[in-house]
């Protein structure tokens, strides 16, 4: 096709990337409403909106100029068209036919638009859209001939005209729809801009049964003095709908510019017999049937009508929605749609990096907001202090509204997994279902961003090494059907992501005969079970006895815990031989900002996550048992609590305190307490990361600069906790014994 | 029998410039009256732009008089005909007797 050339290209190269992203977002609500279809396939809703979807990337796509994008997506339309209208039913292979489709409208989205393309990706192209074509019953009809039965699709739809509102049946709408008069002149460029007319009264019908419609042919120039690329089309047309004059124009949205558009309405299906007669000859632009008087709110005339007010009127309610309220309100029972064209209204886009840059500045106003209050009370100055205070109140209130703008909801990461366990399970042969919970749970966008690789790992791990074939299911006394669970919430200031599966679980002995033979442990040493499972996020370890293209040659579980591991988090495994595994994973909300609980050890100032504190005992240190290494005990009101003392564990110079104290840390399921020297209090705290050279410093995650430019390092709970549950193990390896217990400070720079 | 070529299975904006070209041809080369009647069987794929391009000539044929008639509409060109208002395109016989225009 030709592509105006006083396009603007700079506009384009402006708005492309949020086409493009635009464009994978609805591409990701495509797998997603497919793979929910596939569940539910009678869902109109969904067919609906999975056609809304393919026919705005269409659209959009078309105003860029990313003609491969429309040619193809049109095709996937068309079958959705197709789908939608009753004729083609989605069935598992149909399913997979349009998931590669959206996969390949993937790729062509992050194509560039003038990027070279090789043979092979046009043939793989034009195979699936001739799968497209026979899955829509359209290659039979290419070799018919006259005289034969119509094609079935054509019947089919004389049928399901039949059953719709036909033609001087007017009467026999939907109660609660209204009939609407469209005039629409499509303009000029409608065709070069990649539009079809086609397509958006396809949309339309979407909205509503079409009992008539008129093409003005007169404004169509004789062929020989036709540009065929210019488009000359207009319509009249009657509109049978319970959705209001937004969304009426919303289906023109991609023409508006370029077209002329008129919406009468609507009459009342109640008053749609008075304008019976003018239905008899065909419409003529200019000549409304419903008389303007019947513009106007439906009044209730029957039952069925005030049932259908009723139901609108509990979904109409919480909508401020200006035009819906103006626009004559046809009886809806599309809240839903209009909720959608609500809450589109509200988001604005912003781009990532900018929020990142207000989000830095934030911190540094944090630190300089904790300097000048630490000044301000080194004043004594009364009034002085309590406008710092108000300042820093003020910033705290700040700061939790901007990291909540970073905060997204889990359940978009969780849904790609759908299509991971929907294609591997059919790989392997295995039947799996996926639950998901708590997928409203939110996190920053930086940590799911980095979540979903490693999730990716341990997903693919429990459906490639845990969930068994179903043969092996049923032998082992259990349904078909394995169950994975991704399950995610808040726990004291982190969120826990668990992956459940109800496969056959981890054999003990064979992940130690597998340690032993690698030389991860030392031959006939047996660890606790704990420490048994922990062997697997070891490098180098891999119980697949064969190796799948799946889950890989054993580089996955150690890489995994790395990353998370890198993001502040942990990952724990347990496991129960027959019933299934568990992994969990911590992470922390953000990387950004904590409130901590200053504390000094030593000359040393640490900041533990407040979160994590359960309790200070002040004084208490001097209860507390401590060997040479820095761990013991502490008694506190009758139990038995292990304990680290910070000056020993890291070999803190300085005066020893009279009084040290202990803070109880809560680390996962453990508790634990930490003797330091000072107890500094509440400190909002700017994480800063580790500097390459501290990166394996045991038990920290960060640091961050204090009111008076000292630096604290900032405790990792668990990694300390791991540290202060650390009995001495003899092991072989130094390999072994760096995972389990390692020196401390063996990151530390001398 | 006119000199028109069968209807090509794509019957789109892609195809709307080199279509017209042949079709002027043929108008040339066609006897200068009675019906066209263009075989529409093949049609798999139709838009917008290739409909009109349909108007277009029934709209110069009709300023001789005469009738454009496509004969055995696939399944396809008839929703589509039907979907635009112009299922008067179709040849009268095979017109679906629910879409009045």
């Amino acid at each position: 096709m030709t592509r105006h050339a006083d396009q603007d290209a700079s506009f384009i190269a402006e708005a492309l990337p949020a086409f493009v992203s635009e464009a994978k977002e609805q591409v990701a609500s495509i797998e997603q409403l497919l793979l929910e279809l596939e569940d539910a396939p009678d869902d109109r809703e969904r067919l609906d909106a999975l056609f809304r979807c393919a026919h705005t990337v269409k659209g959009s796509a078309g105003i860029f100029g990313l003609d491969r994008v429309v040619a193809f997506t049109h095709h996937v339309e068309t079958l959705l068209d197709r789908m939608r209208e009753g004729r083609v039913a989605l069935t598992p292979a149909l399913g997979t036919l349009l998931l590669e489709c959206n996969d390949e409208i993937r790729a062509l989205v992050e194509q560039a638009p003038d990027a070279p393309e090789g043979e092979d990706d046009r043939a793989r192209r034009a195979a699936l859209i001739e799968s497209l074509q026979a899955a829509g019953g359209d290659a039979p009809a290419r070799g018919e001939r006259a005289g034969n039965a119509v094609a079935p699709g054509a019947a089919a739809a004389g049928a399901s005209r039949d059953g719709g509102a036909g033609p001087g049946t007017g009467s026999d709408a939907a109660p609660g729809t209204a009939r609407w008069q469209l005039r629409v002149g499509f303009g000029p460029d409608t065709f070069r801009n990649g539009l079809d007319p086609l397509a958006v009264l396809a949309y339309l019908r979407g909205l509503g049964p079409i009992p008539r419609i008129a093409c003005d042919a007169g404004a169509v120039p004789p062929i020989d003095a036709l540009d065929p690329e210019t488009c000359h089309l207009g319509f009249a047309l009657a509109l049978d709908t319970d959705a209001g004059r937004d969304a009426i124009e919303a289906a023109f949205s991609f023409v508006r510019e370029d077209c002329t558009l008129e919406i009468d309405g609507p009459a009342s299906s109640g008053d749609v017999s008075t304008a019976r007669p003018g239905e008899a000859g065909p419409a003529r632009a200019g000549a409304p049937e419903a008389s303007a008087s019947a513009a106007g709110p439906t009044t209730a005339d029957g039952s069925a009508t005030t049932a259908a007010a009723t139901a609108t009127s509990a979904d109409a309610s919480p909508r401020p929605d200006a035009a819906a309220a103006t626009a004559p309100a046809p009886a809806s029972t599309r809240g839903a749609r209009g909720r959608d064209a609500a809450e589109e209204t509200r988001f604005i886009r912003v781009q990532a990096d900018r929020l990142d840059a207000v989000i830095n500045l934030l911190g540094e106003l944090v630190i300089a907001a904790a300097g000048a209050s630490m000044l301000a009370r080194q004043t004594r100055h009364g009034a002085l202090v309590e406008a710092n205070h108000a300042v820093s109140g003020l910033i705290e209130e700040i700061r939790n509204s901007t990291l909540q703008l970073r905060m997204v909801p889990i359940g978009e990461t969780f849904s790609r997994f759908r299509r991971v366990v929907r294609d591997t399970a059919a790989e392997l042969g295995k039947d799996v279902a996926l639950e998901l919970v708590g997928t409203e749970t939110e996190l920053d966008k930086s940590v799911v961003e980095r979540i979903a690789d490693p999730l990716m790992h341990v997903v693919r791990n429990a459906l490639d090494h845990g969930l068994e074939t179903p043969e092996a299911r049923i032998a082992a006394g259990k349904p078909p059907q394995g169950r994975l669970v991704l399950a995610a919430c808040h726990e004291g200031g982190s969120i826990v992501i668990r992956i459940d599966d109800d496969g056959r679980g981890i054999q003990r002995d064979r992940v130690l005969q597998r340690a032993w033979d690698r030389g991860l442990l030392e031959r006939g040493v047996v660890p606790p079970d704990a420490r048994v499972l922990a062997l697997i996020f070891e490098p180098g370890f891999s119980t697949a006895e064969k190796v799948t293209n799946l889950s890989g040659r054993g580089v996955g579980m150690d890489v995994v815990r790395r990353n998370i591991e890198s993001l502040r988090g942990s990952v724990t495994l347990s496991s129960e031989p027959g019933r299934g595994s568990r992994i969990e994973i911590r992470l922390p909300l953000t990387l950004a900002i904590i409130d901590g609980f200053l504390v000094g050890a030593g000359l040393s100032r640490f900041v533990f996550p407040l979160e994590s504190v359960v309790e200070v005992v002040e004084g208490a240190g001097a209860d507390a048992n401590v060997d040479a290494r820095g761990r013991g005990t502490v008694a506190l009101r009758g139990r038995v609590l292990p304990v680290v003392d910070l000056r020993v564990l890291y070999g803190l110079d300085g005066p020893s305190a009279e009084r040290s104290s202990v803070v109880v840390v809560q680390a996962g399921a453990e508790r634990f307490g930490v003797r330091v020297d000072q107890l500094l209090g509440q400190h909002q705290t700017v994480i800063k990361p580790l500097g390459r050279m501290f990166r394996s410093l045991r038990g920290m995650s960060g640091s961050t600069i204090l009111g008076n430019g000292e630096v604290a390092l900032i405790f990792d709970p668990v990694g300390l906790g791991q540290l202060a549950a650390g009995a001495p193990i003899h092991r072989s390896r130094r390999d072994a014994d760096r995972a389990h217990a390692p020196s401390p400070l063996e990151g530390q720079p001398t | 029998m006119s000199a028109f070529p069968p209807l090509p299975a794509e019957l789109t904006i892609y195809a709307v410039t080199e279509l017209r070209e042949r079709w002027l041809a043929a108008l040339d080369a066609a006897p200068p009256d009675g019906p066209v009647e263009l075989d529409a069987a093949a049609v798999v794929e139709v838009d917008a732009a290739g409909l009109q391009l349909l108007v277009a000539l029934s709209r110069r044929l009709g300023a001789d008089g005469r009738a454009l008639r496509l004969a055995a509409p696939s399944g396809r060109l008839r929703e589509a005909c039907a979907a635009l208002g112009l299922a008067a395109m179709l040849d009268p016989a095979d017109r679906p007797e629910e879409i009045p225009a």
